[in-house]
C-alpha cells in the first residue's frame, strides 16, 4: 500500500512545474504584454538541461542554471526584435518564436536527438529542490506586487504612454520582463526534462501554449497566487475529469467556458470581491456614521471600477 | 525656456505638422490656437519624444532634446499633461502622484507634493481614494498635479479644458495661471480659445500644420479678426 503522496508525486511535480510556466506568462501579461516566448523558453531550458546533463553529467543545479541564464538572454534578445510589436502582432511573434524553436528541436540532428528527442538525462533534482526553487521565485515575485514596483508595472500596464510622460522607461521594463518569462520559462522546463529525465520536440506545442494561458486567465493574472491556483486546477483536473470518460474533454471546455464568462479576474479576483464585499458589508454595518466620502454606496462602485479595470486581457 | 524650431513631423505620407515654431519663456503661457486636426497635439506629442520629429529642433534651455527617448525628456525637465486627463484609475490618487515624481529624490517628491496638496486641497482630502473616482475637473487637477511631482521647467498642456463643465473650465485655466507664475514655461493647446485667451500671455494659430499667426495674446484679444479669420466664430463663442 503506497501513500497518497508517493502515488500522486507526478502530479505534485508537475503543479510546481506547470506554476513555473504560468508566471512565465503572466509577468510580460501584468507589463500589458501579450508574449507566449516563456513556452518557447520552457523547450529551450528543457533543451540546454538535458543536453547539458547527458554530454558533460554536471550537478543538476549547474544545467538548470545555464538553462535558466541562455533563455533569459535569448528572452532579452528576442525582446530587441520585437520591440516594434504590440497587442497581437506580438503575441504572433511569440507564437512562432515558439514553433521554431520545436522546429530546431525536431531539426537539432544529433545534439537534440530529433524527433524522437532525448532520452536518460539522469540528475540529482529531487522534488524538494523543486519546491525550493518555486518559493525562492513566488517570493521575488510577491515583491514586485507591493511598493514601488508595483505602482511602476500597474502604471506601464494600464497606459504606456502616459508612463512614458512621466519619466518611467517603459522599453527597459518590457525587456526586463521578457528576459525573466525567458528564466522562468527555461527554469520549468529544464526540471522537467530533469525530473522526466527525457525531451521531445512534441512537448512544445500549441497545447502548452493554451495550458499557459489557461492557468493564468482561470487563475488570476495579476498575481503569482493567481498562477498557483490555475497550475493547480488545471494539473489536477484532467485526473480529477477522467471519471467523466469520453466525455472528459467537453467537461474540460465547459469548464473553461463557464469560468471565462463568470470569472473576468479569475477565481483569485472573484474571492477578493466576495472577501471584500463581506467586509464592506459588514464594516458599515458597524460604522453606522460613515463619513459622507465613504458611503456603502461609494464602495461598490470602486469595487465595480477596479473590477472592470483589472478584467480581462488590456 | 522652450523653444519649438521649424519641426516636421509626418504620419506616413502625410505631413501633419509643417513647420511649426513656438516658444514659451518661463512664468509666461504659449497659447497654441488651431482646428480639429490642425497638428496641435501633433506639435506636442513630437516636441515629447512620442512621435519621430521628420526635421526641425526642440530646445529645452538652449539644450537639443529633439529625438531623445520620452522618459529621457522628462528627466531634462519638460514634461506632458496629456489630452483627456488621463490618470491611472486603478491607482489612489496619491499614488498617481508619487508615479509623477518618479524622475526626482524621494525628499524632493515628497516636498513637492505638500505643494502639490497645498494648490489643490481637494487632492489631499481625496488622496486615498481611487483617482478614477474624482469627478472630470478634479482628475484634471490631479492631472497637473502629477506633472508638477516631475519638478518641470516647461510644461505642455493638451487641451485642459476638454469636457469640462463650463464653470469647472475657469477654475481649471485659473490653476494654469497659478503654474505659470510659479515660474515653470507653458505651452498650452486649447480649443476653447475664448477662455484661453484670458490667461495667455503669447498666442499662436495653426492651420493645416502651419503657423498663421504668432503673437502677444493682447493683440489677439484686441483684434479678434486674427483669430476669427482662422478659427470660425465659434471659436469665440456667441
Amino acid at each position: 500500500m503506497i501513500g497518497w503522496y508517493e502515488a500522486n508525486l507526478v502530479l505534485i511535480e508537475a503543479t510546481f512545474l506547470n506554476f513555473l510556466l504560468a508566471l512565465s506568462i503572466q509577468v510580460p501579461l501584468r507589463l500589458g504584454v501579450f508574449s507566449f516566448a516563456g513556452v518557447g523558453s520552457y523547450g529551450l531550458g528543457a533543451y540546454t538541461a538535458a543536453i547539458l546533463t547527458l554530454r558533460y553529467d554536471v550537478p543538476a543545479f549547474v544545467a538548470i542554471g545555464a538553462a535558466v541564464l541562455l533563455a533569459a538572454v535569448v528572452g532579452y534578445l528576442f525582446s530587441l526584435l520585437v520591440a516594434r510589436l504590440n497587442g497581437l502582432y506580438l503575441a504572433m511573434a511569440t507564437i512562432a518564436f515558439v514553433l521554431i524553436i520545436a522546429v530546431l528541436a525536431t531539426n537539432g540532428g544529433e545534439l537534440t536527438g530529433g524527433a524522437n528527442g532525448l532520452y536518460g538525462a539522469l540528475s540529482d533534482l529531487t522534488t524538494g529542490g523543486v519546491v525550493a526553487v518555486c518559493v525562492v521565485v513566488a517570493v521575488l515575485l510577491a515583491l514586485t506586487e507591493r511598493g514601488p514596483l508595483r505602482r511602476r508595472i500597474e502604471a506601464v500596464r494600464e497606459d504606456p504612454e502616459l508612463s512614458l510622460s512621466m519619466g518611467i522607461g517603459v522599453v527597459p521594463m518590457r525587456q526586463m520582463a521578457f528576459a525573466v518569462s525567458g528564466a522562468l520559462g527555461a527554469c520549468a522546463g529544464a526540471m522537467n526534462a530533469l525530473l522526466r529525465t527525457t525531451v521531445s520536440p512534441e512537448e512544445i506545442n500549441f497545447h502548452l501554449i493554451v495550458l499557459a494561458l489557461t492557468m493564468v486567465i482561470i487563475g488570476g493574472s495579476r498575481s503569482w497566487i493567481g498562477a498557483f491556483i490555475g497550475s493547480v486546477i488545471f494539473t489536477w483536473l484532467p485526473s480529477v475529469l477522467a471519471s467523466a470518460g469520453r466525455w472528459q474533454d467537453v467537461v474540460y471546455g465547459v469548464i473553461i467556458i463557464l469560468a471565462a464568462i463568470f470569472m473576468p479576474t479569475g477565481l483569485l479576483g472573484l474571492v477578493q470581491t466576495l472577501y471584500q464585499k463581506l467586509r464592506g458589508r459588514r464594516s458599515a454595518a458597524v460604522t453606522a456614521e460613515a463619513p459622507a466620502d465613504d458611503t456603502a454606496e461609494e464602495r461598490a462602485l470602486l469595487q465595480a471600477l477596479g473590477g472592470e479595470s483589472r478584467g480581462g486581457v488590456q | 525656456m522652450l523653444e519649438i524650431r521649424d519641426l516636421h513631423v509626418s504620419y506616413g505620407k502625410v505631413d501633419a505638422v509643417r513647420g511649426v515654431s513656438a516658444s514659451a519663456a518661463p512664468g509666461r503661457i504659449t497659447l497654441v490656437l488651431g482646428a480639429n486636426g490642425a497638428g496641435k497635439t501633433t506639435t506636442l506629442r513630437a516636441a515629447m519624444g512620442l512621435l519621430p520629429v521628420r526635421s526641425g529642433q526642440v530646445l529645452l534651455d538652449g539644450k537639443p532634446i529633439t529625438g531623445r527617448p520620452t522618459h529621457r525628456i522628462v528627466r531634462d525637465g519638460l514634461v506632458l499633461v496629456p489630452e483627456g486627463r488621463q490618470v491611472f484609475a486603478p491607482l489612489t490618487v496619491e499614488e498617481n502622484l508619487v508615479l509623477g515624481g518618479y524622475t526626482t529624490s524621494r525628499d524632493k517628491a515628497a516636498e513637492t507634493m505638500e505643494r502639490v496638496y497645498e494648490m489643490f486641497p481637494i487632492l489631499k482630502e481625496r488622496r486615498n481614494g481611487p483617482a478614477g473616482l474624482l469627478s472630470g475637473g478634479e482628475q484634471q487637477m490631479l492631472a497637473f498635479g502629477r506633472a508638477l511631482m516631475s519638478s518641470p521647467r516647461a510644461m505642455m498642456l493638451d487641451e485642459p479644458s476638454m469636457g469640462l463643465a463650463p464653470t469647472m473650465v475657469e477654475s481649471v485655466l485659473g490653476t494654469v495661471r497659478t503654474i505659470a507664475d510659479s515660474g515653470i514655461a507653458l505651452l498650452m493647446v486649447e480649443q476653447n480659445a475664448d477662455m484661453g485667451l484670458e490667461i495667455a500671455d503669447d498666442v499662436v494659430v495653426v492651420a493645416r500644420g502651419e503657423v498663421v499667426f504668432s503673437g502677444p495674446a493682447e493683440q489677439a484679444r484686441r483684434n479678434t479678426s486674427v483669430v476669427r479669420a482662422f478659427l470660425g466664430e465659434a471659436a469665440l463663442g456667441a
